[in-house]
């Protein structure tokens, strides 16, 4: 409770400024959102969804959080269609009541980026939007993101996570998606940042029907990473990908935890994770899948596969299968193993030291969950940035 | 080129080499013939220096240098090859970069400068020829979905691409149909010279009508009892062993 205290402080003395730079719609929800981070304050690791991350911790120290600079009018370049549809959605998936992050984040957020995708538009390029933390000071940054894809909309979104400084630094990120009827979304969320960076993503999605959602979650370097992705498939005949990739190293700490709700009939969902956890880091995922009773001839496949490098690394797995449906397909897994030794045995044997000989084998099996991202372009930038990250400085034959 | 002498060697604390003496010199290809578990595949994999053999006595020199202080890649450096017997998948490890790492490690212990990439092609091209191995199956990943003929192919391909001097063949016939083993064994000999050697393990004769070996050793409970010539290995084609095991008793 005390390190919820800060925050209810900190919005208590900064609410003039906050309100000043902010949209109405976001300093409308603020009051409801304290009120049950302070009635749930921070889940502890007792709470399942919140088994592998302490979150109390994570939060518990005294960051600096940046706001805008109150100068600027809020919202004033938005149309009033785009104002009524932010209305309209903004909130909706996630629930401050639900979720601490939620609440957290709702009440102290001052800038709400807004991808609105009218009916039957496609966008030809993905749009990219890099976040680069820079501080001299710890710092706390507070993030929104709405998409709405209207009816056959298409958009593909890369959400770059990068820290220049090296500080503390602890981002929440929230992140609506309305994947309207027919419509496509691709989501890509790439971190690399540095082992003292936090970072809570919390991703909600809703597909209507014959919807499609691409999401893929790479991690290749930060300090504490969780990311919940929670999907709602609640029109006939969506589709959803979930991906995953994670290559952990020193203290590092990643927690994905997802949810794919099947809520209509005749929904597709996929998910792989991969995760290479080394030295003495820590991975846990939990996927759950949930098929309603409403949903018949649902096709659900989820696979985790994890290589763990060493003794003292950790890797926790928990895939889940809830099925109230009789007439569907449904499978689930997981693995937990180490590098193949009669292969790296085999690679020795046609002079490939044991050193590189690991290296490729951990960048091979990452990259299987690269090869399903359909962005080609972005399959080719996140190879290479996975060899990168595998290879030190000096062997590394990239930026030569 | 290769000596061993009194070699021992366990593997999960079991004694399999129970002293076995060879020499083979350059241009000379060594038939070893033996029953299953009379320990030809224990010789094999500790010359290549595999992991899970532990060598209790006697010492192997290659090219005057102790091969037994050398790790196993160090030793492939050296210009020891062993085709295996079974030929390890590697998903997601594209034949093209396993070859090249391979390739441009030895380089590197030579003091070469690696192959640039166009050099490395061609030279892909033209070994892949010698046992007509595809190009789509250059492209896929290590051995990953490929036939046992292709699988072997495939080693005497990598033999072609890293020219050893000692090239061990442990039991490259099984599994082969009649036509896969024409191509592995014409590959295998066009890539014989004057200052290589091979040691060939295998049950039968029919791999050593191609390969036409100038000694042949029988094997026999982790020693070898009977060294002779190529008609040697005819007669335990007719006789199988036991006239062997019967003589040395």
């Amino acid at each position: 409770m005390t390190s919820v205290k800060q925050y209810i402080d900190f919005l208590h003395e900064q609410r003039p400024r906050l309100d000043a730079c902010s949209l109405p719609l976001l300093n409308a929800r603020r009051d409801a959102a304290a009120s049950a981070l302070v009635a749930g304050g921070f889940p502890s690791q007792k709470v399942e969804r919140y088994r592998y991350t302490d979150v109390a911790a994570a939060f518990a120290p005294n960051y600096g959080i940046w706001l805008k600079d109150a100068g600027g009018a809020a919202g004033s370049a938005l149309s009033d269609e785009d104002v009524a549809c932010c209305q309209t959605h903004y909130g909706t998936l996630a629930d401050v009541k639900a979720d601490a992050i939620v609440a957290l984040n709702t009440m102290l957020v001052d800038d709400l980026l807004v991808l609105h995708i009218p009916a039957g538009v496609s966008k030809s390029h993905p749009v990219q939007v890099t976040q680069t933390l820079r501080a001299t000071a710890p710092l706390m940054q507070n993030r929104r993101m709405l998409i709405v894809a209207e009816a056959g909309a298409h958009v593909q979104v890369i959400l770059n996570e990068r820290a220049d400084a090296d500080q503390d630094f602890l981002v929440t990120q929230v992140t609506e998606v309305f994947v309207g009827p027919g419509a496509q979304v691709e989501f890509y969320d790439i971190e690399s940042t540095h082992a003292r960076f936090h970072r809570f993503h919390q991703f909600y999605a809703d597909i209507a029907e014959e919807g499609r959602l691409t999401h893929a979650s790479i991690t290749l370097a930060g300090g504490l990473s969780r990311n919940q992705t929670d999907v709602r498939l609640s029109g006939e005949g969506g589709e959803v990908h979930l991906l995953g990739c994670a290559v952990t190293d020193g203290q590092q700490h990643v927690d994905n935890n997802t949810l794919i709700d099947h809520r209509a009939p005749g929904c597709v969902s996929r998910e792989l994770y991969k995760y290479v956890v080394d030295q003495q880091s820590t991975g846990a995922f939990a996927g759950r899948v949930l098929v309603r009773e409403a949903a018949q001839q649902t096709d659900s496949e989820e696979q985790n596969a994890n290589l763990v490098c060493t003794d003292q690394a950790r890797m926790w797995t928990q895939p889940m299968l809830e099925i109230y449906a009789d007439d569907v397909k449904c499978s689930h897994g997981s693995t937990v193993g180490q590098l193949n030794a009669d292969a790296l045995f085999y690679m020795a044997q046609r002079g490939i030291g044991e050193s590189e000989a690991r290296t490729m084998l951990k960048q091979a099996f990452a990259a299987e969950v690269v090869a399903e991202i359909p962005l080609e372009a972005l399959r080719q930038r996140l190879h290479a940035m996975i060899e990168k990250r595998f290879r030190s400085c000096e062997d590394c034959r990239l930026c030569k | 080129m290769l000596e061993i002498k009194n070699l021992h060697a366990t593997v999960s604390g079991k004694e399999i080499l129970k002293g076995v003496d060879l020499v083979v010199k350059p241009g000379e290809i060594h038939a070893l013939m033996g029953q299953n578990g009379a320990g030809k595949s224990t010789l094999s994999n500790v010359l290549v220096g595999h992991p899970a053999y532990t060598v209790t006595e006697g010492s192997v020199t290659f090219n005057g240098k102790d091969l037994l202080s050398m790790t196993p890649d160090e030793r492939s450096h050296e210009g020891l090859f062993l085709s295996f017997q079974q030929p390890v998948e590697i998903p997601g490890v594209s034949m093209v970069n396993f070859m090249r790492a391979a390739l441009n490690a030895k380089r590197k212990y030579q003091g070469l400068e690696p192959l640039d990439a166009a050099s490395f092609l061609k030279l892909m091209r033209e070994k892949r020829k010698i046992v007509e191995l595809d190009n789509k199956l250059a492209n896929r990943s290590v051995n990953e979905g490929f036939s046992g003929g292709e699988k072997k192919r495939n080693e005497i391909f990598q033999m072609a691409m890293l020219e050893p001097t000692l090239s061990i063949l442990d039991e490259t016939d099984s599994g082969l149909d009649v036509d896969a083993l024409r191509i592995v064994a014409e590959g295998f000999n066009k890539l014989r010279t004057p200052q290589t050697a091979a040691i060939v393990i295998t049950h039968y004769q029919r791999l050593l009508d191609y390969l036409k070996p100038d000694v042949v050793h029988v094997l026999i409970d982790g020693r070898i009892v009977k060294t002779g010539g190529p008609e040697l290995a005819v007669e335990i084609e007719r006789r199988g062993f036991d006239w062997i095991k019967e003589e040395i008793a």
